[in-house]
């Protein structure tokens, strides 16, 4: 009797360790899925950004300190060697295509050209697509963490190396519509 | 900044009419399980009319009875999911929508999959100027998406978002699979139904006429009988309100979810707003298929009742204000 009822505890407690296992394995999952939708939208990003430079130096060649801004943001962002330059140069790109619209406003010719509303469109969905790319995956490392860090997932992360994640800083910046100073 | 997307409390809303917390990944789960239950349901439901049906006819024959239902049941079921939203599509007349066509839907679309964190859905567009949207497809891997013309001409970027949002979020809550099954639960009952009338009036008088009555107990089978008639009248009504009501709760949830995943209520509120506004015809779809629209296509339906397919446009757009 005495047996019978150990094993019942013991296959309970295997059966919950599993649950608890797996669960944890898939958040883990889900938000490195979601950090490498957001590689993809930066890489789609910088893909379309020398097509844009061409277009925009049709009109506005004189512009040259932008441009070279861009390119400055494109290199860091293939030189990068982790994710934490990976992100920094990712919102210097953000930035200097903000500046790159901004200085365009100016140049009707180039505003009406079909290609250039192409690329704008493109460009703003990506951003806009790396920004809800971001925050799916803060929602996904929230769930990770309160997962390893509640009970009963806290008795588990340890003995599995699991640690918390940090959370990504969306720069306010992303999402404001860059202003154009004249003059000065 | 154009709308708060730090907001740090994403597992859960409050829905401040009841004062309940939404777990929004809960309900998924909760969906699945259901969509479990309600297909044992009716699976037992068909088997205790397959066994009623039995008492009342030839007692000898209820295991082949209870058999028959059960694979109606089965195999209704599993039509109904394997083509749900192939029916539903040709129902609304959709059509595939291309990037070169509509790159600005395909685009918006693409961005809200990704901040719902389900795989990109199929988009479809309906050529038609009343403003509306529905989602079909029994998992998120096999969704669609379809809009309305009318609907991409009236709405900004935001509350474009909005509708996408919750026509994501009704995917993935798995409302679509559970809808689908209730739809077909109630189907299922009412072929059901037809059979056993026919049966009742026209075979059984045959049998009466050739003065056979395999012997039993006459009073066991008119009993049974009864019990049957009252059972396949009550049961599809039954089904029927509860899809309805199931519906309306959804919808709400849906709209949760929605400001959830765009971190901006507003938007969603306002594309309501142009919706209960907007004057025109009304979109022309069967009855059958009105409950899995965004609004109520026959906009004079959008209020209350205990038969509405949706809750009213007007509370809609106070629980987002309010969130």
């Amino acid at each position: 009797m005495g047996l019978w009822i150990f094993l019942g505890v013991l296959a309970l407690l295997v059966v919950g360790v599993v649950a608890i296992y797996n669960k944890i394995v898939t958040l883990e999952n889900r938000f490195q899925n979601a950090w490498s939708q957001i590689d993809v939208q930066l890489k789609r990003r910088a893909d379309l950004v020398p097509n844009l430079v061409e277009t925009v130096k049709g009109y506005a060649a004189h512009e040259s300190g932008v441009f070279e801004e861009v390119a400055r943001s494109r290199q860091a962002m293939m030189n990068a060697k982790n994710p934490d330059e990976g992100a920094e140069a990712a919102n210097m790109m953000s930035q200097a295509l903000g500046k790159l619209f901004a200085v365009s406003e100016a140049y009707p010719d180039l505003k009406a050209n079909e290609n250039f509303k192409l690329l704008q469109e493109e460009l703003s969905s990506v951003e806009n697509k790396i920004a809800y790319a971001r925050q799916f995956y803060n929602d996904a490392v929230l769930q990770f963490n309160n997962a390893i860090e509640t009970v009963p997932g806290v008795f588990l992360a340890g003995p599995m190396g699991k640690k918390e994640h940090v959370f990504l800083e969306i720069p306010d910046s992303d999402r404001e519509t860059p202003q154009v100073a004249f003059g000065s | 900044m154009s709308r708060p997307r730090q907001q740090r409390t994403p597992e859960a809303v409050t829905d401040r009419t009841t004062g309940r917390r939404i777990d929004l990944y809960a309900t998924q789960t909760a969906n699945r399980r259901a969509s479990w239950a309600l297909f044992l349901a009716m699976a037992g439901l068909l088997a205790a009319v397959g066994w009623l049906l039995a008492q009342a006819f030839d007692p000898a024959g209820a295991g082949l009875f209870v058999g028959v239902a059960l694979l109606v049941a089965g195999v209704h079921a599993a039509v109904a999911l394997a083509y749900s939203d192939k029916i539903a599509l040709a129902a609304a007349g959709a059509r595939k929508a291309t990037r070169d066509e509509h790159r600005y839907l395909v685009n918006v679309s693409e961005a809200v999959a990704l901040g719902a964190g389900v795989p990109t859905p199929r988009v479809f567009v309906i050529d038609d100027p009343s403003p509306n949207a529905f989602a079909t497809g029994r998992n998120p891997q096999n969704a669609a998406i379809a809009f309305t013309t009318g609907l991409l001409e009236i709405l900004d970027r935001q509350e474009l978002e909005g509708v996408v949002a919750h026509e994501l979020a009704h995917v993935r809550n798995y409302d679509v699979r559970f809808l689908s099954l209730l739809a077909a639960t109630v189907g299922a009952l009412l072929v059901v139904r037809d059979l056993v009338m026919r049966w009742a009036f026209f075979g059984r008088r045959r049998s009466v006429g050739g003065g056979g009555g395999g012997g039993g107990n006459a009073q066991a089978k008119a009993v049974a009988a009864v019990a049957l008639i009252v059972l396949l009248i009550v049961a599809p009504l039954l089904g029927t309100l509860l899809r309805l009501a199931v519906g309306r709760k959804r919808e709400y949830l849906a709209d949760a979810t929605a400001a959830h995943i765009t971190r901006n209520p507003e938007g969603l509120a306002r594309a309501l707003e142009k919706l209960r506004d907007w004057r025109g015809e009304p979109l022309k779809v069967s009855e059958g298929v009105r409950h899995m629209f965004f609004v109520n296509p026959n906009l004079k339906a959008n209020a209350a009742g205990w038969f509405s397919t949706h809750p009213p446009i007007d509370d809609r757009i106070d629980r987002l204000r309010r969130m």
